[in-house]
């Protein structure tokens, strides 16, 4: 019998560090975590905090040069009503995308999550993936289309006889127009189509992870399916749904295509950055802009977890 | 006696899997009602089907009287206490137990107290502000039968609820559920796949397989009377002897049961070769040979037991062969 | 080029420098190709008959010189600056903004339009253009121009527009509705200079001199005229392509747009035309210019040759929907453009035409004026209802 208790098997080069690392498993984590943590510390946050950076600095009014000197001037532009009205109109757009996504998606989600199996979860996955395969720009210039005066929704109200209605809610100011791909309402669509799969896919996501017997233990207990959605699915799924939501309102945020080429060419906050850093000089005011997402999302996080949301994590 | 759950011939089917087939069941009220089987032999359906989880496709079910078709499970007038206990993970226990009261509309101050005395009922007074997911198994287990207690069922349910537990507590358990059942008077049934914890706990036992009741009755007659094969088999690791081994011995051709425990060594009797020897503590488990037929005996605490290949000579008292007349 | 102004603070440092960026040394004569020119150019201005078999003014280049063209293109005027700062490139076409920047940050080299030989041919009113001649010396060789023309839809006007009220006042067009919701504007702070054009014509009182300089009267007035448009105006145009599909699928009556887009609407037999009204119009210009570290010099002068000599000037104007450079490319037949093409594209109306320079503080015709980067924010207030 042979008494020799160790193999020598990969004693090269490679099992010597195999070894090493097998006796050392903080220094294996340390060489894997290394590369991705010095590209997000040094490029990823290095650049937001230049962009932060630049937030404090101001333009001259007079000569259009930047000053270099600390300053929350720029921060008080913010609030100029002009400006102010781009933060409001994304940040109400942001929410309304939010809870429209939330209403539309949760549907979905619950019947993949519960009933769809097989060849029909794969027919989910597709559906609701596939519009992410597709170029964002020529869905949302397809929407243009649809929404057009002229286009497929337009034609099928006349059709049904109901162009009264749209016209009548077209003429609702604010969230009216001359025509959906010109209002409010048609960049709420759009948005609404780009981002739904965010929502859907974290809410399917959490759905699936809730076990069913603990449905069934509500409606064993008594309640009514509404009841057992209110107190029970519901908050078990809200981890999901705040993490759709994190994604359809920072999208929402800081889109700046989809109201450029649908809506009523009222500024939102992702314009506004591009049309003050681009084509104005005035970093300093894009830089604020930029920040206000990140404000915004932070305050949202802190309310969410203020709330329970993420609780059932 | 009045009928808690009754079933006349009922069917549950999944296309071509029958998981429950034409079932007969009384179920008397007060009674602590035991369903054993092995895995997918269409007990658990059976339960799911009074809770309401389950259709049945044919037959009727009545539970206290009335009709349950059409009756979803929320109006069912029993709770369950699941396998997987099924707390609501973002409530803490007090939350989870006032669930059922919560529901149904009672005001916060009376549906907790009344949920700190479900809690008391089950002795985890004091833990009504914990999450679940800071209780032990066998806590939750507690919190689970309080959460379906405090809504004052007829009957509850209750769905492999020990099998979770390790052997120790699984013990403990038994007792508590046996007296907490005396005391509330209400019936208990109870799904499970232990013959040990269905025959110590239950007054009366339902043994299943393959969608079907192959015995009903008392746990000793379970126990002793197998009616067939598979009962003595499944329940009681009874020496299930084969038809002509007993016609030898009886005059009767049918197959036999015989308790290992009834089997001991002997002066004379039966000539037997040993093919294993397991020591279990309290006693020891013996394989032999009978010519071809397969046994195991087991012997109580002794100096001195049969080696491997020893040849011995064993018999049993004539009474103890049980000769069950269903295939 | 037209649909972008950018950085006037570039543009103010740029001019504060710009005597400083005196003659340095040019080419004196042209030698052997170095079998290479690498030229970074808006979408479309340089074509190889890739897009259409019809449009080409490269491969003829390429076979006659040997000198290959490598194209980059560039999408905004900025991208341009910054690809000529990297460097590795010969020539860009570089616009008002992005060619006084390039001039004062010394990225580009005089040219020496001796080695030019179809330099006389040049427009005379291009040949000292401000945004490619300082100070006495040349920077660019002039390459297309155009109009901000008013394109209005036939089946509502029978005939062109006189006025571009049209799209600022609210009025009931010639088919008898409003034309609240049927008029389009350009969604970028310039079109502030297309307001105070409109202005300088019909309220003289105020005393606009350059739609380009304003003072706070002045800016305050075009603004006020544009917040009225605004009520007129359900979406801005932004992109060519969406003011086309606009016109298609939306009913729109009029817009100041490109010749682009008439051109292309036309082509699609879309009941469109276009004029320049009595006030006149803004319009664009750029220019070809040479990297101050240009590797191939010969086959760069050779190309700005070519962009005159050629059928580039013609069928290029044809293709964008612009005017030459060289006015002859209109009537010569040296490729497919005509008179009346020429004439379509504005050609006639140079003198109507505000060329755009970047609004700046310290403006030449009244000492102070409202600089761009106000124009910026001012607009998108304007658009968003303030």
């Amino acid at each position: 019998m042979s008494m020799q208790a160790v193999s020598d098997r990969g004693a090269g080069l490679f099992g010597r560090l195999s070894d090493t690392l097998w006796r050392r498993p903080g220094l294996l984590i340390f060489l894997l975590i290394l590369p991705p943590a010095a590209w997000l510390g040094i490029i990823y946050l290095g650049s937001l905090f230049a962009l932060l950076a630049q937030s404090f600095f101001s333009i001259d009014e007079f000569t259009g040069i930047i000053q270099y000197e600390f300053t929350l001037k720029t921060y008080a532009e913010l609030f100029r009503p002009s400006n102010f009205d781009i933060i409001l109109r994304t940040v109400v757009m942001a929410a309304a995308v939010t809870v429209g996504a939330a209403a539309v998606g949760f549907p979905v989600a619950y019947f993949a999550a519960r009933y769809a199996r097989g060849k029909w979860k794969a027919i989910f996955y597709l559906g609701v993936m596939m519009p992410l395969w597709s170029s964002y720009l020529v869905k949302v210039y397809s929407w243009k289309l649809i929404l057009a005066k002229e286009g497929i929704l337009n034609w099928m109200f006349e059709t049904l006889h109901l162009g009264w209605f749209l016209n009548a809610y077209l003429a609702i100011p604010v969230i009216g127009g001359n025509s959906l791909s010109v209002s409010a309402t048609g960049t709420f669509l759009v948005f609404l189509y780009v981002w739904l799969p965010f929502m859907i896919l974290p809410i399917q996501a959490a759905l699936e992870r809730v076990p069913h017997s603990m449905l069934e233990a509500s409606g064993d207990l008594g309640a009514r399916p509404a009841q057992t959605f209110r107190h029970v699915l519901f908050p078990l799924a809200l981890p999901g749904v705040i993490a759709g939501s994190i994604f359809t309102f920072s999208l929402t945020l800081g889109d700046y295509i989809i109201p450029q080429i649908v809506g009523s060419s009222r500024r939102f906050i992702g314009q506004a950055v591009y049309a003050y850093q681009g084509t104005a000089g005035n970093i300093p005011l894009a830089a604020a802009f930029a920040v206000v997402p990140i404000l915004l999302m932070a305050v949202y996080l802190w309310i969410a977890k203020r709330q329970g949301a993420f609780d059932a994590l | 006696m009045t009928s808690a759950i009754r079933f006349s011939g009922v069917s549950r089917h999944y296309g071509d899997v029958r998981a429950v087939d034409n079932v007969d069941l009384d179920i008397a009220e007060g009674e602590f009602f035991a369903m054993l089987g092995p895995s997918g032999s269409g007990k658990t359906t059976s339960l799911r089907l009074i809770a309401g989880f389950e259709r049945p496709t044919a037959g009727e079910i009545r539970i206290f009287g009335q009709v349950a078709q059409g009756i979803p499970p929320y109006r069912r007038n029993v709770n369950t206490v699941f396998q997987d206990y099924a707390l609501f993970p973002h409530l803490n226990v007090r939350d989870n137990v006032a669930y059922g009261l919560m529901v149904a509309g009672q005001p916060k101050a009376q549906r907790h107290g009344a949920a700190d005395g479900a809690l008391e009922m089950v002795a985890l007074t004091g833990y009504g502000d914990r999450k679940p997911s800071e209780l032990s198994g066998g806590q939750r287990q507690r919190v689970a039968l309080a959460r379906a207690l405090v809504n004052e069922p007829k009957a509850l349910l209750l769905d492999e609820p020990l099998g979770a537990l390790d052997l120790k507590l699984r013990e403990q358990m038994q007792e508590e559920l046996k007296s907490l059942q005396r005391s509330l008077g209400i019936t208990f049934i109870f799904v499970t796949h232990d013959q040990g914890e269905a025959l110590s706990m239950a007054d009366r036992v339902a043994v299943f397989n393959e969608g079907r009741i192959v015995q009903i009755g008392a746990p000793e007659t379970i126990y002793f009377r197998p009616e067939t094969p598979f009962v003595a088999d499944f329940v009681g690791s009874s020496n299930v002897l084969p038809p002509e081994f007993v016609a030898q011995l009886t005059g009767r051709k049918a197959h036999g049961a015989l308790r290992p425990e009834a089997v001991h060594l002997s002066e004379q009797g039966h000539s037997a070769t040993v093919r294993s020897v397991s020591f279990l503590g309290a006693a020891t488990r013996i394989g032999i040979r009978i010519g071809d037929v397969p046994m195991t005996m087991l012997l109580p605490k002794s100096d001195t037991f049969p080696k491997v290949g020893d040849t011995v000579t064993v018999n049993w008292a004539a009474e103890d062969l049980h000769v069950m007349d269903r295939a | 080029m037209k649909n972008v102004l950018r950085s006037g603070t570039a543009l103010v440092l740029g001019l504060a420098v710009a005597g400083q960026a005196a003659a340095q040394n040019m080419l004196s004569e042209i030698g052997e190709g170095e079998g290479q020119v690498n030229i970074v150019a808006w979408p479309g201005y340089l074509e190889r008959g890739e897009t259409d078999k019809a449009f080409d003014w490269i491969t003829a280049f390429e076979e006659k010189t040997g000198c290959k063209v490598n194209i980059k293109n560039a999408n905004t005027s900025d991208e341009m600056v910054a690809l000529m700062n990297e460097g590795g490139f010969d020539l860009v076409t570089a616009s008002g903004d992005a060619s006084l920047r390039m001039v004062a940050g010394k990225r580009v080299q005089p040219i020496n339009i001796d080695l030019i030989p179809s330099w006389s041919t040049v427009d005379d009113r291009l040949k000292e253009a401000p945004w490619h001649y300082v100070d006495g010396t040349h920077y660019g060789v002039p390459y297309m121009w155009g109009p901000n023309v008013l394109m209005y839809s036939t089946e509502v006007f029978p005939e062109a527009p006189a006025s571009w009220d049209v799209v600022f006042k609210p009025m009931d067009l010639p088919d008898g509705q409003p034309n609240a919701g049927r008029v389009q504007a350009y969604d970028g702070p310039i079109h502030i200079a297309d307001a105070a054009n409109y202005l300088m014509f019909n309220q003289p009182d105020l005393g606009i001199t350059s739609p380009y300089e304003l003072n706070e009267d002045q800016y305050a007035a075009a603004l006020d005229l544009l917040r009225e448009q605004r009520k007129l105006v359900s979406r801005y145009w932004h992109d060519a392509f969406i003011q086309i599909d606009d016109f298609k699928n939306e009913g729109m009556a009029a817009s100041g747009t490109w010749p682009f887009q008439v051109n292309l609407l036309k082509a699609g037999s879309a009941p469109v035309a276009s004029t320049i009204p009595q006030e006149g119009a803004t319009g664009w210009a750029d220019s070809t210019m040479m990297h101050v570290d240009a590797e191939n010099p010969n086959c760069s002068y050779m190309w700005m040759e070519h962009s005159l000599a050629s059928n580039l000037q013609s069928d290029l104007s044809v293709w964008f929907g612009a005017n030459p450079a060289v006015p002859a490319a209109c009537t010569d037949g040296r490729g497919m453009q005509t008179d009346e093409g020429c004439t379509t594209n504005g050609m006639d109306d140079f003198e109507r035409i505000k060329f755009w320079t970047t609004p700046v503080s310290s403006c030449e015709s009244q000492g102070t004026c409202v600089p761009y980067y106000r124009w910026v924010s001012d607009y998108i207030g304007v658009i968003g209802g303030r």
